[in-house]
């Protein structure tokens, strides 16, 4: 079964998700323990980005497979 | 289950991952070009901007770099990584570095992030070889300083395995424990899955493939799996599936063999591989000619790695598309060789400059020295043959044991000490012969 992969879908998720920890971070108070789980959570958001945000800059918002 | 770690990455038309590796290589250079003094004064000197960089054929403009650039500019500040470091150290989690065996070692910063990328880089090969969250798999290395098989430990995690570390334990009881855990996979050098195999049938009268349940093997650190005599007799003494898999500290893993095992998968959307012709320097972009790799990494910005000469020998493969449907393209035979005569004992990259270094180090020792490399059974054997100075010749055993102790803190590795009289090794006028290769190569 041919699948449709909506890119440009889970990017605009991914945005959010990005957004949503980079604010919690800036309304941490500099509590060690959000601040590091944030950071933690920030570099695995970047490896959706590679795998799936990044598409969206070479203007791919679907694709089948 | 899924076919692809990510399909829509890993099947991305030629064109379309073209204009991504475009895209990531302007973003790697504008970033190493901004915040790492190395980069910076290298591309001034070239009279570079990282605007001038618009197609993949303006690439070639841009200065390549090679690991004795990166020994010189970790000299400088700040500590230990020097002029590349492009991240406030403060975010620096994790410390790797190379063997060391051609020189000094270079050392390898990573933030959180870049290891996340080291896995996920990893778990592209992985998934690729069949790695799934089924999988118990085993990591027979010691956890150390060289990166190795570290990010394969993380990758086989963030697939959903079961992992298994075998770090401190020897060669009997990692295999007792894979059998006694039932493991069905597991990661090492060439050298080493020969030899935990040899050990296995005769010291501990183990039948593999029968008292185990490895079914895919993942080999690095040296070439054999690429080599067909070396993987056929590796997959049949384990009774399963052998991958080759090759990175470097500095680059991170770049290659691998999907489960139709028809050449190394170059992962594309994490680097950009360019191959040149080793005398002109000409770009080779079509199969039949082999040349040296240079490379690009995406994405990983503690230490970039843009346009670096790794001196691996490469050739593209006549195929077009793997059977498997990734559009990643594949090198026929995986790595074949190296651009100088650096070579792999025991999965450490050795160059006889370096033992040379520890030779001439120690007074007590003649000039001439001889290096012969053979295999037993199908373990690597490296002998070194020293001349004593008669002067010290009483105190033998001292020398010696000062001889060893650099080789393993220099080289890494252990030798079978020859000592001669001196003047009876053989002596050069031009082009010395001091290292001797005598492994066969398929």
């Amino acid at each position: 079964m041919v699948k449709d992969y909506k890119v440009g879908d889970m990017a605009e998720k991914i945005k959010v998700l990005k957004e949503t920890a980079t604010e919690l971070k800036r309304v941490s108070g500099g509590i060690q323990a959000v601040d590091r789980n944030v950071d933690r959570i920030l570099a695995s958001i970047k490896m959706l980005e590679i795998n799936i945000s990044d598409l969206v800059d070479i203007g791919i918002e679907h694709r089948e497979g | 289950m899924e076919k692809y770690w990510n399909p829509v990455l890993e099947t991305l038309p030629r064109e379309q991952l073209q204009q991504l590796q475009l895209k990531k290589f302007q973003n790697i250079l504008k970033w190493s070009y901004e915040h790492s003094p190395f980069y910076r004064s290298l591309y001034k000197d070239a009279g570079l901007e990282p605007g001038d960089i618009r197609t993949l054929d303006d690439i070639r403009k841009v200065p390549k770099t090679e690991k004795s650039m990166l020994r010189e500019a970790q000299g400088k500040e700040p500590f230990p990584y020097g002029s590349i470091l492009s991240v406030p150290i403060e975010q620096v989690t994790e410390y790797r570095q190379t063997s060391g065996t051609t020189g000094q070692p270079v050392y390898h910063p990573e933030t959180w992030q870049d290891w996340e990328w080291s896995a996920e880089s990893w778990a592209y090969a992985l998934y690729a070889q069949g790695y799934r969250d089924y999988d118990r798999v085993f990591l027979p290395f010691g956890y150390s300083v060289n990166i190795a098989f570290w990010a394969g430990h993380y990758a086989a995690e963030k697939i959903g395995c079961e992992v298994v570390p075998g770090g401190v334990l020897n060669t009997e009881a990692r295999i007792l424990k894979m059998k006694e855990i039932k493991a069905t996979a597991f990661m090492a050098t060439p050298t080493y899955i020969l030899g935990m195999a040899d050990v296995a049938k005769k010291k501990l009268g183990i039948d593999l493939p029968k008292d185990l349940n490895i079914k895919k093997i993942t080999s690095a650190g040296e070439p054999g799996a690429c080599i067909p005599a070396t993987k056929k007799r590796m997959e049949e003494m384990w009774g399963a599936k052998v991958y080759d898999q090759v990175g470097a500290t500095e680059i991170g893993h770049w290659g691998y063999e999907c489960q139709a095992q028809a050449g190394l998968h170059v992962l594309e959307a994490f680097h950009l591989v360019e191959i040149e012709d080793v005398e002109t320097g000409a770009s080779i972009t079509e199969p039949g000619k082999r040349g040296s790799m240079v490379i690009t990494t995406f994405d990983r910005f503690a230490h970039p790695c843009v346009r670096f000469d790794s001196k691996d020998i490469v050739e593209w493969s006549p195929i077009e598309r793997c059977e498997c449907g990734r559009t990643f393209r594949l090198l026929k035979g995986g790595v074949v060789g190296r651009a100088d005569d650096i070579t792999k004992v025991k999965g450490v990259l050795l160059a006889p400059t370096a033992i040379e270094e520890v030779v001439r180090d120690i007074p007590e020792l003649g000039d001439e020295y001889e290096v012969v490399v053979i295999k037993k059974g199908d373990i690597d054997d490296i002998t070194l043959k020293v001349e004593i100075s008669p002067a010290f010749k009483h105190d033998a055993s001292t020398v010696e044991q000062k001889l060893a102790q650099q080789l393993r803190l220099k080289t890494g590795l252990r030798y079978s000490l020859e000592f001669h009289d001196y003047g009876t090794l053989p002596r050069y006028d031009v082009k010395a012969k001091r290292f001797k290769d005598l492994r066969a190569k398929e």
